[in-house]
């Protein structure tokens, strides 16, 4: 019987380390694709600046992208020592998706990041470009496999249990590569990456317009990172409509924890948009409702319902009640792998497996479970409601509010007047950490909606984690905590320093912008404001 | 309030473009618009930089026949 402290220690550490990376991979994701616009408007225009412009923030990626590299390296390891069983359970399906990332992280990735940092001089300009586009398609389609891989683990496609090796074996991969949770998965992540590379680049630009430094690559910067955001979060939102939609379906218990459902309800059902959900008490307090609202958005019309925790509770009892012939058979498999009997019983009730070894944590004879250990084992569906719920509500206000940035910032950006709204200017530097948060309270949602699985449905995240010692988690978990923490402020010591520095050529110093013949007098009417304020 | 004008426009216009995209593609094929998407967006980012070069080259023609008008 596992150690549930460990299982827990395990969570976190995971939890820790996966959050930690995730501020490094949107940046990456996003900036690499804004890098390839700046310099297809190089290649086309044949215009200098544009080729600085590339090469600054071409700097600034390099930097994330290190960082990132060196985050994301341990997470594969601890999948081996923290999470052994999962892997050995799972492995043959998960393994190849994340073997497949592997090489495109460090054959294409990473070879072509190589050629692009040293080959400005060395390349072509097409050349270059070709190489700037593929470090771009290389990042997001590593992201693309680790996707492949969590949506595996949301919504198992694909594979089957396989009663003589003790394992899940992929049975179709096409099914698991285009399952519906994978492809809108991938999309809503590397669109999200999309934004806060936008919101990144217009953020800094945003800085270098308030103090009036290299104003010519700020404020080109600035209109391409808000066309860049504008389109881009308008593709997430939907995205995230389409993963709620389709995750929905896969995941009944996450839905009604990102809306606070405990008890279902008829259609039109009304959309819980302000609750404080009690796990106790099984209620939520002063909720203030939008009717008719979660028929739309969940279902797309206004006669759909979904299940809430009440009905999801009793069918839970009832393929617990069903998986535990399933798990009775497995074990007499393992001790007689050819027993015809045990074989049929097991494929009778295979499909219930999961729920089976749900009550295992509080029965380790699941034949003599009592019908008290199997609703407490059914109540264990129930994710920790309280943070999914408030996750969720945080990241769609992020990404409403991206919106409204966007919008406006085209409008400013368009007429050609940004430099004079200074404080539209702050805001925008003040947006740099949004996308950050809102990424990271979208894979909360993601994980904590998915307890108590690891593979939903399938292996129950207490069956997951190796048998360490406690002692051992504490340690290495103080471990990765500081050793991240370390990699967090080498990251902003360089970035700001990179920043701080500013490209390698001067672009719109005050030094130089009365001779620019480039800028228009609304431009230096702004910067001659800007100046006379700060 | 011109601005805030344009802003609740443009506001509403990408709510009616995300509610039809929503309506359109709850399960779609989101690997192959991802595909379109990503160039498309790229495209429009580089043609709005350039378009930046052209807004300013225009305002500056525009600030010199001004200037001439006034000599002649």
């Amino acid at each position: 019987m596992h150690d549930i402290t460990v299982v827990d220690l395990s969570r976190w550490q995971f939890a820790i380390t996966v959050l930690y990376h995730f501020l490094f991979v949107p940046l990456t994701l996003g900036l690499s694709f804004m890098l390839a616009a700046m310099e297809t408007v190089y290649v086309t225009t044949g215009k200098q600046i544009y080729r600085e412009i590339a090469q600054f923030w071409g700097k600034l990626f390099l930097i994330n992208f290190a960082l990132g590299v060196a985050t994301g390296l341990t997470m594969e390891f601890e999948f081996g020592t923290n999470w052994s069983f999962y892997s050995s359970f799972v492995g043959d399906i998960f393994g190849a998706p994340l073997a497949i990332e592997g090489l495109m992280a460090f054959f294409l990735e990473a070879t072509f990041v190589g050629m692009m940092v040293f080959g400005w001089d060395r390349l072509k300009r097409g050349q270059h470009l070709a190489v700037t586009y593929m470090v771009a398609l290389g990042s997001n389609l590593s992201a693309l496999w680790i996707l492949i891989a969590n949506s595996f683990m949301q919504n198992p496609q694909g594979a089957t249990f396989n009663p003589a090796t003790m394992r899940m074996e992929l049975t179709s991969f096409t099914q698991l590569i285009f399952s519906h949770d994978a492809q809108a998965k991938f999309v809503h992540t590397s669109i999200a990456g999309y934004v806060t590379g936008a919101i990144f680049v217009a953020g800094i630009s945003a800085w270098y317009m308030l103090k009036g430094r290299h104003i010519e690559l700020a404020r080109r910067s600035f209109r391409m990172a808000v066309l860049f955001g504008v389109l881009s979060t308008a593709g997430v939102i939907t995205l995230g409509d389409a993963l709620g939609f389709v995750g929905g379906q896969a995941q009944p218990s996450k839905l009604a924890a990102m809306e606070g459902l405990w008890k279902s309800e008829a259609a039109p059902m009304p959309f819980n948009l302000v609750a404080f959900p009690s796990q106790k008490e099984q209620v939520n307090h002063d909720q203030l409702q939008i009717p008719y609202a979660l028929s739309l958005l969940v279902t797309h019309s206004m006669d759909g319902t979904v299940p809430g925790f009440d009905k999801l509770e009793q069918q839970a009892v009832v393929r617990i009640k069903n998986g535990i012939p399933a798990v009775e058979a497995l074990q007499t498999l393992s001790s007689k792998p050819g027993d015809a009997a045990a074989l049929a019983q097991f494929r009778r009730h295979e499909k219930d497996l999961g729920y089976g070894f749900l009550v295992q944590r509080y029965a380790e004879d699941v034949s003599k479970a009592t019908d008290a250990q199997i609703n407490t084992a059914a109540r264990d569906i129930i994710p920790e409601v309280a943070p999914v719920f408030w996750s969720f509500r945080i990241m769609v206000a992020m990404g409403l509010a991206m919106l409204a940035f966007f919008v406006l910032a085209v409008i400013f950006s368009l007429r050609n007047d940004i430099e004079r709204q200074r404080w539209f200017l702050k805001i925008a530097v003040w947006m740099i950490p949004v996308p950050f948060l809102a990424c990271e309270t979208g894979w909360l949602v993601a994980e904590l909606g998915r307890q108590p699985w690891t593979v939903y449905g399938v292996l129950p995240t207490w069956m997951s984690a190796s048998t360490h010692s406690v002692g051992y988690m504490i340690f290495s978990l103080v471990g990765f905590v500081g050793l991240y923490t370390v990699f967090i402020v080498v990251e902003m010591y360089l970035m700001l320093r990179a920043i701080r520095k500013g490209p390698d050529e001067p672009h719109g110093d005050d030094t130089d912008w009365d001779s620019d013949p480039m800028l228009n007098n609304s431009a230096k009417a702004g910067r001659l404001a800007g100046y006379a304020e700060g | 309030m011109k601005t805030f004008l344009l802003f609740v426009l443009f506001m509403l216009i990408a709510m009616l473009v995300i509610l039809l995209a929503i309506v359109l593609g709850a399960s779609g094929a989101w690997y192959f618009a991802w595909l379109v998407g990503t160039g498309m967006i790229v495209l429009i980012t580089a043609a709005g930089g350039a378009m930046l070069d052209t807004q300013d080259e225009h305002a500056n023609l525009t600030a010199e026949a001004r200037t001439d008008a006034k000599r002649a």
